[in-house]
C-alpha cells in the first residue's frame, strides 16, 4: 500500500507542474518526512512522549503554572540518557510570518533554558520554530489563538 | 481513508492546474474603484472577419485595463461608429460618448501551420485629437494571452507614463485549508491565469522572492524538519538549498544585482541579518544584536537594506547602510511596524502597521515620515509592491479564509483576489519580465 501511495503521489506531483526529473525526485523525498537535524535523525513514529505548554500573546516566558511539569519531565530524561528532546515553538496568526518565526524560536528557547536549569544537557535538546505556519486551531479569535501559541516538547 | 482523502485533494489540484483556462485559482474583484476612471474604447480587431483570435485579444486587453479599476472599457454596442482604419475615426463620435482614449488594431494573417500572428494597433487621445502610439507585435496563436498582455502594457504605459504590469507574474503559497499540511508554492500570471505549482510539500513553505532577472526564485521550506532557504530555477525546476546554519534560516531577499541573498540566521542564538554571497557560497553577518532582527529587503539601488527589529522593545523598521553599516530607525508611530518593502523609487515604505490591535498595510513617506494606513482589512500580511510602484497586493483573511487583496498605492482602488480553491498567502510580485 505504502509503495503504491508513493508512486501515485510521485506521478501526481510531477503532473501538477510538468516538472523535470530533477525536481521529481526532490519532491518524492518530501512525502515521508525524515527529519534531519545536524547528525540526529528521527521520525514522527519514534516519539515516546509529547507535552504541550501555552504562552501569552507576544510573550515567550514560561507560565509559572507549567514549571512543575518540567521538573517531572527532567527527572524522566535523567533516568534514560539515550532520550533526546525536540522542542517546537509556535505562534498565533497575528503579526508577520517571519517575525513570528523569531518569536516561536524564543518560545522554544525558553523551554530549552528551563530544561537546562533542571539539569538536562544542552546537546540532548533540539529546537525548531514553526512560527505561525502550523496552527492546530482555525478561527480568528482568542479561543483559537490561545491554542496555537504553544511549544511542543517531543521526547524520542 | 486519510490517503483517499488526500488523493482526492491532489486530484482537485491537478484539475485546477490542467484546466487553467476554465478555472484559475485567483481572480481579481474590484471592491472600491477609482473616483474618476479613464474611459477607453477598444474596437474589436478585424471585427468583420470574426476571427477567434480577435475575441481573445479583445477580452484579455479589456480585462487587463479594467482589472485594477483605472479604466472603464466602453462596450462596442454603445459606440456611435466602428472605424476600420485611422482615416475612419471621427473624434466627435468619441467625445460625444465621453471616451478619453481609443484603440484600433488589426490582425495580420494568423497562420494555422506556423501559428505565427502579427498584430498592428494604434492608440488615440480623443481630447487632444492625436495618435499617441502605433505599434506592431509578433506572437503565436497558441499564446495569445501573452500577446494581449504586451499590448495592454504598452497602452497603459503610453497613457499613464509608467510601465504596465499585465505581463508580470505572482508567486504565492496555497493550501487546501487553514489546518491542512499540504503546501504548494505556485506561480500565476498577474490576472490569475496559467497557475502552476512549482514545489509541493507536507511541510510549511513561506517567504518566496524573485531574482532580479525573474528567472529564479528563493523561498523557505521546512522539508528538512526546520526552516531552510532554497533557490530554484523557474525554467528547469532545478533547486538547491543555501548552506544551512543552526537555528532559523529564513526570510530570503535577492539583491538588485543578483549576487547576494539577504536572509535571517539565528545561529548565534538570536536572529540577525546576514548576506549570502552566491558567487562564493558563504554567509556574511550584517547585524549583531540580542533583539530580533528579521525581514530584510533591498532598496532598488542596492545600497541599503530595510529590516524589522525589536531592539527598541517593539517591532519597528530600521535601515542599514551597507557601506557605512550605520543603522537608522525609520518608523516611530505605533507599537508594531514590520515586514517592510521599499517602493521602487525608494520614496515610500510599505509595511504592516498595528492600529487598535488590528494589522493593516500602511505606507510611510520617507521625506515627511508620515504614516498612512491603506487598508480596512485586518490580519494583513506580506505586502508586495508592483514593479511600477502603483499597486500593492497583500495577504489577509476574509470569512476565516486566507485570501489575497490589493490596493493602489494612493489608496483609491481596493480589490480582492479570492481563491477558488483553498487558502492563498505569501504573494510575491515578479519584476518586469522580458
Amino acid at each position: 500500500m505504502e509503495k503504491i501511495a508513493v508512486v501515485f503521489w510521485s506521478l501526481i506531483l510531477c503532473g501538477i507542474s510538468g516538472c523535470t526529473v530533477g525536481t521529481f525526485f526532490e519532491r518524492a523525498d518530501t512525502e515521508r518526512p525524515v527529519v534531519s537535524t545536524s547528525s540526529q535523525f528521527y521520525e514522527e513514529d519514534e516519539i515516546k512522549s509529547l507535552d504541550t505548554i501555552y504562552f501569552d500573546y507576544d510573550k515567550s516566558n514560561i507560565n509559572p503554572s507549567d514549571i512543575a511539569k518540567f521538573k517531572i519531565l527532567s527527572e524522566d530524561l535523567k533516568k534514560d540518557s539515550s532520550l533526546k528532546v525536540r522542542i517546537e515553538g509556535h505562534c498565533d496568526e497575528r503579526g508577520t510570518r517571519e517575525y513570528n518565526l523569531s518569536l516561536g524560536e524564543r518560545r522554544a528557547n525558553s523551554v530549552r533554558e528551563i530544561l537546562i536549569i533542571n539539569g538536562i544537557s544542552n546537546n540532548r535538546i533540539i529546537t525548531v520554530s514553526y512560527g505561525e505556519e502550523r496552527p492546530v486551531s482555525a478561527g480568528s479569535n482568542e479561543v483559537s489563538w490561545s491554542k496555537n501559541r504553544r511549544a511542543l516538547i517531543k521526547i524520542f | 481513508m486519510k490517503k483517499f482523502y488526500s488523493a482526492c485533494l491532489v486530484l482537485l489540484f491537478l484539475l485546477s492546474t490542467f484546466s487553467t483556462e476554465v478555472l484559475s485559482q485567483l481572480k481579481i474583484e474590484i471592491t472600491q474603484g477609482t473616483k474618476e476612471p479613464l474611459k477607453i474604447a477598444i474596437i474589436p480587431f478585424n471585427r468583420a472577419l470574426g476571427l477567434s483570435e480577435s475575441s481573445v485579444l479583445y477580452k484579455v486587453i479589456s480585462k487587463d485595463l479594467e482589472s485594477f479599476g483605472e479604466f472603464i472599457v466602453i462596450p462596442p454596442d454603445s459606440m456611435l461608429s466602428l472605424p476600420k482604419s485611422e482615416d475612419e475615426i471621427f473624434y466627435r463620435d468619441w467625445r460625444l460618448i465621453e471616451v478619453d482614449y481609443l484603440v484600433l488594431g488589426s490582425i495580420q494573417n494568423p497562420s494555422i501551420e506556423t501559428k505565427d500572428i502579427n498584430v498592428t494597433y494604434s492608440l488615440f487621445d480623443i481630447t487632444r485629437q492625436k495618435t499617441l502610439y502605433r505599434g506592431i507585435i509578433a506572437g503565436k496563436t497558441d499564446s495569445l494571452r501573452i500577446l494581449a498582455h504586451n499590448i495592454s502594457d504598452r497602452i497603459y504605459e503610453k497613457i499613464k507614463g509608467i510601465s504596465g504590469i499585465f505581463s508580470t507574474k505572482i508567486l504565492y503559497v496555497s493550501k487546501p485549508s487553514f489546518l491542512s499540511d499540504n503546501y504548494s508554492l505556485k506561480i500565476a500570471d498577474i490576472d490569475g491565469f496559467n497557475d502552476i505549482s512549482l514545489f509541493s510539500s507536507t511541510q510549511p513553505i513561506l517567504s518566496p522572492d524573485w531574482s532580479p532577472d525573474g528567472e529564479q526564485i528563493a523561498y523557505v521550506s521546512f522539508e528538512k524538519g526546520r526552516s531552510s532557504i532554497f533557490i530554484q530555477e523557474l525554467f528547469s525546476g532545478k533547486r538547491k538549498s543555501l548552506k544551512i546554519q543552526p537555528g532559523i534560516n529564513s526570510s530570503p531577499s535577492w539583491s538588485p544585482n543578483g549576487r547576494y541573498i539577504a536572509a535571517v540566521l539565528s545561529k548565534e542564538g538570536n536572529p540577525d541579518i546576514f548576506l549570502y554571497d552566491l558567487k562564493k557560497d558563504k554567509w556574511i553577518q550584517l547585524t549583531d544584536h540580542y533583539g530580533i532582527d528579521t525581514e530584510p529587503t533591498w532598496a532598488s539601488n542596492g545600497k541599503k537594506l530595510l529590516f524589522t527589529s525589536n531592539r527598541s522593545g517593539t517591532p519597528q523598521l530600521y535601515e542599514i547602510n551597507l557601506k557605512s553599516k550605520k543603522i537608522r530607525r525609520k518608523t516611530f508611530e505605533g507599537s508594531y511596524n514590520a515586514r517592510g518593502r521599499y517602493s521602487p523609487d525608494n520614496k515610500n515604505l510599505i509595511f504592516i502597521h498595528r492600529q487598535s490591535g488590528l494589522f493593516h498595510v500602511a505606507s510611510q513617506n520617507l521625506r515627511t515620515g508620515k504614516i498612512k494606513v491603506l487598508t480596512e482589512t485586518n490580519l494583513d500580511e506580506s505586502p508586495t509592491v508592483s514593479p511600477n510602484g502603483n499597486l500593492v497586493i497583500y495577504a489577509t483573511r476574509k470569512e476565516d479564509r486566507g485570501v489575497l487583496a490589493g490596493i493602489t498605492i494612493d489608496g483609491q482602488t481596493k480589490f480582492l483576489v479570492p481563491s477558488i480553491l483553498g487558502e492563498v498567502r505569501e504573494p510575491s510580485w515578479s519584476p518586469l519580465l522580458k
